[in-house]
């Protein structure tokens, strides 16, 4: 048995409850973050395959697709300039989510037009109970309705609680793998590498080279001065990665080509002390040519 | 409401949830691909083309607009792609034939590497293709490829009139080239 006055605002209750989840949900869905090659490439569905986003995709398409807008940003384009030269040629159902117009707006459109529905016929049944006369307490009226109009309230709180608990306990909206500014970066410039723009490519690994000093990282840096016309900072880079491994081949030959391109006598020697390190590596019949050429 | 009205309302609401999705199923199709018929799906266009400039495996460079007054039929493909591999010498033999007609077949190559992009027209005997080389896949996006192979075809005029998905068979080119050679 509840009373009027209890169950009001038990109703007030719950629908500051269900507001208050709503208002969280989109605080948590909508709120502005920095976008990103992935987070971009995350928000559109891979084109080739069924139900993956271009972010996560192994396709080709998905991969170049990821290229293209890790470029367009790097030339300075606006994430939504990205976003709409991709749809210029996908199309808007690239888009995950749906379009703001059209059809797509109507999707947005339906669950306020449902809340609202929902809201007029509850509003409509509380004024008819309001109206009706009420009946005098006893026996007859206090039954079974009553007792189901409890059922129903305890429900209606147990989906709201249910709610709140998926709202609060759930990791946010990243369904996608976090993004990451450091793979963007490597995939450019290796995407760059391959269209021999080394001196571009250079300018990227140099600076992730700064936040991730990686001998791999840095030997692609040297490589890139080194084709470039930097060979300074190429010998540089790649004595750097010798002093923390000395017995590094592919850095030692790096090392000696920059050497070669500046015009230094030690050249001779580093590219030996290549041959040594990796005799069968696959520069090293070109290296024996170059040594034969220049003998020291 | 009274227990005879329920079940009217559910079903009038159950009516409305069908007919909304039925709505929606149908403004969300795809507009014009004509998959009922045989060979790959094929949807007909009418509009520019896009812009096609890049180096040709030849080291030369290849750029669409210098085709106008061609017909240019353009296939996209990898040697990573069996498909592609049955195509290729269909294509060679298409743009042998009906060069004379002023029909010139251009392979995208997206994706691969020069050397064994080269390789497969050897063995495919397309060497007479011009094969643009795009390492990265940048210019089939800009296409709006979405797998390989494909093939679009571009108008004497500059626009793209045909966009197939999957590969296109000597049928195929037979019946949607054969009316733009000769309208």
């Amino acid at each position: 048995m509840m009373r009027p006055m209890v169950r009001r605002l038990l109703l007030v209750g719950v629908t500051a409850a269900a507001l208050t989840v709503a208002g969280l949900a989109i605080w948590r869905t909508a709120a502005p973050r920095p976008e990103t090659a992935d987070t971009i490439a995350a928000q559109l569905r891979c084109p080739a395959c069924q139900g993956e986003s271009v972010a996560r995709s192994s396709s080709p398409v998905a991969a170049a697709m990821r290229e293209v807008i890790a470029t367009q940003l790097a030339e300075g384009r606006s994430p939504e300039q990205v976003r709409q030269w991709l749809i210029d040629r996908y199309g808007a159902e690239l888009l995950s989510d749906p379009p703001t117009a059209g059809w797509g707006l109507l999707l947005w459109l339906f669950p306020v037009v449902a809340t609202a529905i929902g809201a007029a016929v509850l509003v409509g049944r509380l004024r008819r109970g309001q109206a009706r006369p009420r009946r005098a307490p006893g026996r007859l009226a206090l039954g079974r309705p009553a007792r189901a109009g409890l059922t129903w309230d305890l429900l209606a709180i147990s989906i709201v609680a249910l709610a709140g608990v998926v709202a609060l306990a759930s990791p946010g909206r990243d369904p996608e793998p976090a993004s990451d500014p450091l793979a963007d970066a490597l995939s450019l410039a290796s995407s760059l590498e391959r269209q021999e723009r080394f001196a571009e490519a250079a300018a990227i690994y140099r600076e992730v080279a700064e936040s991730q000093p990686i001998s791999a990282i840095r030997l692609r840096l040297a490589y890139c001065l080194l084709r470039s016309g930097q060979p300074a900072e190429a010998a540089e880079t790649a004595a750097g990665v010798i002093d923390d491994e000395p017995t590094n081949p592919q850095a030692v030959l790096l090392l000696g080509l920059a050497q070669r391109a500046q015009g230094l006598a030690e050249a001779s020697t580093t590219l030996q002390r290549f041959l040594e390190l990796d005799p069968g590596h696959e520069a090293a019949p070109q290296v024996r040519r170059l040594l034969e050429q220049a003998p020291s | 409401m009274s227990a005879a009205r329920r079940p009217t309302a559910v079903l009038l609401a159950a009516l409305a949830f069908v007919l909304l999705g039925a709505g929606l199923a149908a403004g969300l199709r795809d507009e014009s691909a004509e998959s009922s018929e045989p060979g790959p799906a094929t949807v007909t266009l009418d509009r520019p083309a896009p812009d096609l400039v890049g180096s040709a495996l030849d080291g030369s460079r290849f750029d669409l607009t210098d085709y106008r007054g061609s017909i240019v039929v353009i296939n996209v493909w990898a040697s990573w792609c069996a498909p592609c591999r049955t195509e290729l010498p269909l294509l060679a033999e298409a743009a042998r034939t009906w060069s004379a007609d002023g029909v010139v077949v251009v392979g995208l190559n997206v994706r691969d590497s020069a050397e064994a992009a080269q390789v497969l027209l050897d063995e495919a005997e397309a060497t007479n293709l011009i094969t643009v080389a795009d390492p990265t896949g940048a210019l089939a996006v800009s296409w709006g490829v979405r797998g390989v192979p494909e093939t679009f075809v571009v108008d004497r005029a500059g626009r793209l009139r045909l966009w197939a998905q999957g590969v296109v068979d000597a049928a195929w080119l037979r019946e949607r080239l054969g009316p733009m050679v000769q309208p």
